[in-house]
């Protein structure tokens, strides 16, 4: 084969392996999507189309407004899969969305210090504090279930988003701190010694010389701290009662448990589920990224 | 007035001082305090559980029971099973993730023009909760409307649907692929933001040199990788072994108790049966195996940099 002829073949295999990826990220958000559009005698046909043939919003609708779509209404023997439940899909939403963004600012406020202090500072049980905040991630989920309940009822806070906000940051702080101290490691020292020798103390130091410096790695930690939050399960499954403070993972895996549910509004609920992490996901890609390697590729 | 002004500036030191003494402590108490609330008090009340017969319908007995609890686990079936179950799912799982994860950073990064949407969706699955994860995995395989049998039979590849998540071994194969597709993402883009730090020179003398692709990847990429691939394996082991979410929504655990990882073993001793010693025995055992891991992935990565050198 000519040379010509190899570059060819090896385009053309590397851009299927592209698509073929592209596919495999994809299809389950299409599918979902494409299913959130269609009604249940649609879905139900043998076989499922992935393009909507009759798209209609009603589900949506549903979700949003309680009006129940037409398509459940002519055929009785559905009637019974529209489930109130769905509809909770909106508080459930705001609550992930509140828990999320302060533990994210909880994050930056105290993370954002300590990492400074383990990064640059001398001082007594320096690694001991450190070592500490890494091994309280090794922690098993399953073995501190309860006794998190314990506490949480111990302080008045269960079915409050102030316990998920609590635990969440406890779960993420951690990694915060870890992320920022490597990253301040890796910068140049010579500017904040600049500062010191101007007369800053150490807290001017970090809050004018070193914080404009780390902003990638600062966005990359809020990203992750508000992920964790956002998507955390386990705990907030068991510790929340009502929707004063269910979440959306909380809600979504009560929804599709009922046999009751309509699969179309169960696509509705993971859908609209999706919205903020997708959201984050595409904006946040190049900072993730940028913040991601400058912190594991130095040592 | 002079030595009025020493001593002020004396006193004002000797505050400075001590605030600079005090400073790193401030810095780490608040995050310490939230942290702490939540380890100290559940690490000595699950090592203390796990000593005692702790059945949640008896309220009223809790007899020490020394080692019993683990004794009791580590010989019981769904142990054995379970055991061998998060085995298999954590080999296969972060050897897919990682050849995932290479295959996909090389590919983002080169200048093929169909990268730019695989760019773009890349870090989706990996950002949304491991629950939706699951269910949108489940709607997929739905042996009822599930889009993959939809296709397979309108390409008349089947004669009628699959229920794939009723079959213990592809059940088993559909939750390693969800988990793949979950977590591949990110470890693609830690292996690409590694990719990108080997100069492009060193890729182009060696093809000067008469070096092929696979020769250059074992060579000089896969080597300057080794660090990186040494953080995403660490980090997707201990994830694999404590896959719980995506099992819970979407297998259950089963069918039987083809998809029951340990985690999920330990979720139902304690939350289905309600022995909550036996389960926080388990949960402690689990993190010993993981720590053990950890261990021996950082002494194998010790011993490799005195090999070579570093």
């Amino acid at each position: 084969m000519s040379r010509k002829a190899m570059d060819l073949t090896k385009s053309v295999l590397s851009n299927l392996l592209v698509v073929l990826l592209i596919i495999f990220i994809a299809g389950p958000f299409i599918w979902v999507i494409s299913a959130s559009f269609q009604g249940e005698s649609d879905l139900l046909k043998k076989p499922a189309s992935i393009i909507p043939l009759n798209p209609i919003i009603d589900n949506y609708r549903y979700v949003f407004t309680g009006q129940i779509p037409e398509s459940y209404l002519s055929k009785g023997q559905l009637r019974s899969r529209i489930s109130q439940e769905a509809r909770l899909i909106g508080p459930a939403l705001k609550n992930s969305f509140t828990v999320a963004i302060i533990v994210l600012f909880i994050n930056l406020l105290f993370a954002t210090p300590a990492a400074y202090a383990f990064a640059r500072l001398r001082w007594k049980f320096r690694g001991l504090f450190y070592n500490f905040f890494l091994g309280s991630r090794l922690l098993p989920a399953m073995a501190i279930a309860i006794p998190y309940y314990i506490i949480i009822k111990s302080l008045a806070l269960i079915d409050t988003k102030l316990a998920l906000i609590l635990i969440d940051s406890a779960l993420t702080i951690p990694f915060s701190i870890w992320f920022l101290t490597l990253y301040i490691s890796n910068i140049p020292r010579d500017m904040e010694e600049a500062g010191l020798v101007d007369g800053g103390n150490n807290f001017q130091v970090l809050v004018y010389v070193v914080l404009p410096m780390i902003i990638p790695a600062l966005v990359a930690a809020s990203a992750f701290a508000f992920m964790t939050a956002y998507n955390e399960f386990l705990f907030a499954n068991f510790l929340t009662k009502t929707i004063a403070s269910h979440t959306v993972p909380v809600v979504i895996s009560s929804i599709s448990g009922n046999p009751d549910v309509s699969y179309s509004l169960i696509s509705v609920c993971i859908s609209l589920a999706c919205v903020p992490p997708i959201i984050l996901a595409i904006t946040m890609r190049k900072w993730l990224t940028e913040g991601l390697s400058t912190t594991i590729t130095f040592r | 007035m002079a030595i009025e002004q020493t001593i002020k500036k004396q006193s004002y030191r000797k505050k400075n001082r001590i605030f600079e003494g005090l400073y790193p402590f401030g810095s780490i108490l608040p995050a310490a305090i939230i942290v702490l609330l939540f380890t100290i008090y559940p690490l000595i009340y699950a090592v203390r559980v796990s000593f005692y017969k702790n059945i949640l319908t008896q309220p009223n007995s809790h007899p020490f029971i020394g080692l019993k609890n683990f004794s009791d686990v580590i010989t019981s079936y769904y142990f054995k099973t379970s055991l061998i179950n998060t085995s298999i799912y954590t080999l296969v799982v972060v050897a897919g993730v990682i050849v995932f994860g290479l295959v996909v950073a090389t590919l983002l990064n080169t200048k093929i023009r169909s990268v730019g949407v695989l760019k773009i969706i890349i870090l989706l699955p990996w950002a949304i909760p491991a629950v939706v994860a699951g269910l949108m995995w489940k709607w997929v395989l739905n042996s009822d409307f599930g889009i993959l049998n939809s296709l397979l039979y309108s390409f008349g590849i089947i004669k009628s649907y699959i229920p794939f998540l009723g079959d213990p071994i592809l059940a088993r194969i559909a939750l390693i692929i969800a988990d793949i597709w979950k977590e591949g993402p990110l470890a693609a883009i830690f292996i690409l933001s590694g990719l990108q730090l080997i100069p492009t020179e060193l890729n182009e003398a060696a093809r000067i040199d008469g070096g092929n692709g696979l020769s250059i990847f074992r060579h000089i990429t896969l080597p300057l990788l080794r660090p990186i691939l040494m953080v995403v394996l660490v980090y997707e082991t201990m994830t694999a072994i404590l896959t719980f979410d995506i099992v819970y929504v979407m297998t259950g655990g089963g069918p039987g108790d083809a998809t029951s990882l340990l985690s999920w073993f330990a979720y139902a001793e304690i939350f289905k049966f309600l022995n909550l010693g036996g389960g926080v025995a388990l949960a402690i055992i689990i993190a010993l195996i993981t720590l053990l891991l950890i261990i021996l992935y950082l002494l194998a990565l010790r011993t490799e940099d005195t090999v070579s050198g570093g």
